[in-house]
């Protein structure tokens, strides 16, 4: 380097990711850039086949819609067109000011890759950054339903938070909520916010148990309420609210109460949303009313999908408007029918208890009765509600299930002490048939009825499985089944034959491997957690499964279901039936290469397991 | 005043008959230039010296720094900067300016030893400069009394092309306003801090793209629009 241009080296070196090269490097850098100016309105980038960073001036970059994607400034670096296959639908733009670039050709960005890993690194992030970069792209949509969800739950925040300190009255609470004209206030030690007392609070814990009101709050706060992050968006917190029942929802900032939300809040600001369609569900007078609903379904399946919503929030969305349109349907059985002879819960399987549902999932569900349950008196009115509510979801899209696994079936309606012998079985002596239902009645949640039913169950199941290693063998042998295709591309094994000829199953081969790992890695740790992800997380950093490569599982699942549910956004958009073979060609050359990482991930995560718990012995 | 009259290509012929065989005399036989050839596809060399003065006849250069421009960019792997070594005392005022000490000068090389070198770079190329007199006439002067034969050359003179910007735009130009660090922020240009030949060859050639592209945003730049009539 001429040492006059020094200014160029010290331009870079300051800078992510220049400031990993080594002075060597750095050194050598200035004599391989090259200059160009762009005046204002000038096409960016100018030559394909560069790195660019931005010296002085300001860019910005549109996607194939003409969407504004990103605004470069100085220091800002572009190096879109450099990437072995193009990740971005952000690929060109213009110069908004008068720009001075500094370039780099690409060959050499690739030396420099080799030369220093801790730079490399940059230009080749894991699956879940390049994905980020590709799928959170927050688009201002044109949608408004969609716009709606995407805004930050901060911004719905319309007044300062209204506290009381813990340890006051009962009555002076009720009197400041009353003054202050609230629904709900938040009960604070300090700064630290401890519980939380809404009017229902003061109605159910207090007036209607004959409290005189001179007690103190603490006794009837709701402690420890569940809080949201301000940076949150709207439809994450309407999820939240639909999954556990809550009307208020704390707002933190950097773990700092700024205020508080209602499902009322939600509801004012969000239109023929789905936080409406959760409202029309709960508003249905009738199932004609609620196939009405669930017509709108692919559609918000379809928006959601647009607006770049990650695969898993989506999955969470349909889910929860399925427990909201069972939940109904469950209602009007009960009118129709009368009350329940003993108490019964209502269990989803299958995705839609992983929260993993698509707008076109089937169905799977199954009924847990008290044990006081006697067939001969009370099996009629069970067999009728579970006709009434699975034929309801049957007209409203989630069609029958293929293998019976539904509530309709005497035998998937019964007390507990009967599902519990059928797991203890299913667990002890595992029989290919029963652990071909695992992938249902192993993903079990309770979606309407008596929770308590549920609690004992569950716990059985998971005490059971952890201790059972025959059994673990033959769930890990079921989560081998299915293999991820390897040698991608030219090799990749495609489907044959009928309606798939030459296409990938993403869902087989890419989605229930996933799926399986997880449940494997739950039952085996007895974890709760039902969501594939959740799983995971829950099971990272075990010996069976490491933080990293728990991480890099969860990457590889959202980048395929993305891929799914973007292939099947486009189906419903073409108005054709949704499925998950996806053609080769419909892919990109990144998109390819992705999988070839997702792919690479489970098939070590299945040899893993394969060790781990001997399926390979069972021969 | 003849040589005004019959123009460049007569005074590059009359130079070259005069030239002994060697780097300038190659130089000039290189130095024929198309006027309609488009600024884009030509390389052209931008050029900065540092000099003890303003006046040929008894100061000398001091440094060298050149830097090409080509298709439209500036290449930092041509970047090239020399020292020169003189036989005189460095003026104390002008090394305020230049940076440049006796003892870094007494590192450098002669001049003798550096023109060839100079002569090659630019050869078939238009020389790029921010104010062409101290460049034309400080090489003029080093290649007379080593070649004993002048140097000739086209001249992209970025100074002389903003004041016909300003003029054409009719701005009332005020002092200062012509100058490189002056004009570079008008193109939303950086401002290095360095001051030496290389980084003002840089800043010459960056701010010559600026207003180029400026003046023909898109299709041919006739490097004849940009000659200067010196």
């Amino acid at each position: 380097m001429e040492v006059e241009l020094l200014e160029i080296r010290q331009f870079f070196e300051q800078r992510n990711p220049f400031n990993y090269l080594s002075d060597e490097l750095l050194d050598e850098l200035p004599k391989d850039i090259e200059i160009r100016y762009l005046r204002r309105g000038g096409t960016f980038p100018p030559l394909e086949g560069y790195l660019y960073v931005l010296r002085s001036g300001a860019v910005k970059i549109y996607d194939t819609e003409g969407e504004l994607c990103e605004k470069l400034a100085e220091g800002d670096m572009y190096s879109v067109t450099c990437q072995l296959v193009n990740l971005s639908q952000c690929t060109s733009g213009e110069a908004v000011e008068d720009t001075l670039l500094y370039m780099l050709h690409c060959d050499r960005l690739k030396e420099l890759c080799r030369e220093s890993t801790a730079f490399g690194e940059h230009f080749s992030a894991g699956v879940k950054e390049r994905l980020k970069a590709a799928i959170s792209v927050y688009q201002e949509s044109d949608d408004p339903t969609v716009a709606a969800m995407m805004v930050s739950v901060g911004s719905l925040i319309r007044k300062q938070p209204i506290t009381v300190q813990s340890g006051m009255t009962i009555r002076e609470t009720a009197s400041l909520m009353s003054n202050k004209d609230v629904s709900s206030v938040m009960v604070m030690q300090d700064d630290k916010l401890v519980g939380l007392v809404t009017d229902r609070d003061l109605r159910k814990r207090c007036v209607a148990i004959g409290l005189t009101g001179t007690e103190l709050i603490d006794q009837i706060m709701t402690p420890n309420p569940q809080t949201i992050e301000a940076t949150a968006i709207t439809a994450q917190a309407l999820m939240m609210m639909t999954r556990m029942h809550f009307h208020h929802l704390p707002v933190t900032r950097n773990g700092k109460l700024e205020g508080m939300i209602t499902a009322t809040d939600l509801a004012n600001h969000q239109s023929a949303n789905s936080a409406y369609l959760a409202a029309d569900v709960r508003k249905a007078k009738s199932v004609d009313d609620l196939v009405e609903v669930s017509k709108r379904l692919p559609n918000l399946h379809l928006r959601l999908a647009n607006a770049s919503v990650t695969a898993r929030h989506i999955g969470e969305a349909v889910s929860c408007l399925t427990d909201s349109i069972t939940g109904r349907l469950l209602q009007m059985a009960e009118e129709q029918l009368g009350a329940p002879p003993v108490p019964y819960v209502w269990m989803a399987g299958g995705s839609q208890a992983r929260h993993e549902q698509s707008s076109h999932s089937d169905q799977d569900n199954a009924l847990l009765l008290s044990d006081d349950f006697d067939k001969d008196k009370h099996d009629e009115y069970f067999a009728a509600m579970a006709k009434f509510v699975s034929d309801g979801l049957d007209r409203c899209g989630f069609v029958y299930c293929p293998g019976d696994a539904m509530a309709t079936n005497p035998e998937w309606r019964q007390p507990l002490q009967v599902w519990k012998r059928y797991f203890n079985k299913w667990i002890e002596s595992p029989t290919p048939m029963s652990v071909m239902l695992s992938s249902i009645f192993f993903d079990l949640r309770p979606v309407t009825g008596d929770f308590d039913l549920f609690v004992p169950l569950q716990q059985n199941i998971l005490r059971k499985s952890q201790e059972n290693g025959i059994f673990l063998a033959h769930m890990t042998a079921n989560a081998l089944k299915h293999r991820p295709p390897l040698g991608f591309f030219r090799q990749f094994v495609l489907e044959r034959g009928g309606d798939h000829d030459d296409t990938l199953d993403l869902k087989h081969k890419g989605i229930v491997p996933i799926t399986d790992i997880a449940r494997v890695l739950a039952l085996a740790s007895g974890k709760e957690a039902v969501n594939t992800v959740d799983r995971l997380r829950a099971c990272a950093g075990t010996p069976q499964l490491t933080t990293e490569m728990a991480e890099n599982l969860e990457d590889a699942l959202e980048f395929i279901a993305t891929l799914r549910i973007q292939h099947q956004a486009n189906q419903i958009k073409n108005n054709r039936k949704a499925d998950n073979y996806v053609p080769p060609s419909e892919l990109s050359e990144l998109e390819r290469e992705h999988l070839k990482h997702a792919f690479k991930v489970i098939q070590t995560m299945q040899e893993s397991i394969a060790k781990r718990f001997g399926a390979d012995r069972l021969g | 005043m003849f040589e005004k009259l019959l123009g460049k290509e007569y005074a590059r012929k009359k130079a070259l008959a005069k030239a002994p065989a060697g780097p300038l005399a190659d130089f000039l036989a290189a130095g024929r230039m198309d006027r309609s050839a488009d600024c884009r596809e030509i390389p052209i060399m931008a050029i900065d010296l540092e000099t003890t003065g303003l006046d040929p006849k008894k100061d000398v250069i001091l440094s060298i720094g050149m830097v090409e421009v080509n298709n439209w960019g500036v290449n930092l792997g041509t970047a090239w900067h020399r020292i020169v070594r003189v036989d005189q005392a460095i003026p104390g005022e002008t090394a305020v300016i230049h940076h440049i000490t006796d003892d870094q000068s007494a590192a450098g090389e002669p001049i003798e030893a550096l023109l060839p070198e100079v002569l090659r770079r630019m050869a078939g190329k238009p020389m790029l400069v921010h104010y062409s007199p101290i460049e034309q006439n400080f090489i003029d002067a080093a290649c007379r009394k080593i070649y004993g034969a002048p140097f000739v050359t086209p001249i992209i003179d970025t100074l002389e092309i903003a004041q016909r910007v300003y003029e054409r735009r009719n701005h009332l130009i005020q002092p200062g306003d012509l100058r490189l660090f002056n004009l570079r922020p008008r193109y939303n240009l950086p401002q290095y801090k360095a001051h030496n030949a290389l980084s003002d060859a840089l800043a010459t050639a960056e701010l010559f793209l600026a207003v180029a592209d400026n003046l023909y945003p898109s299709g041919k730049c006739p490097l004849g629009e940009f000659l200067s009539k010196r």
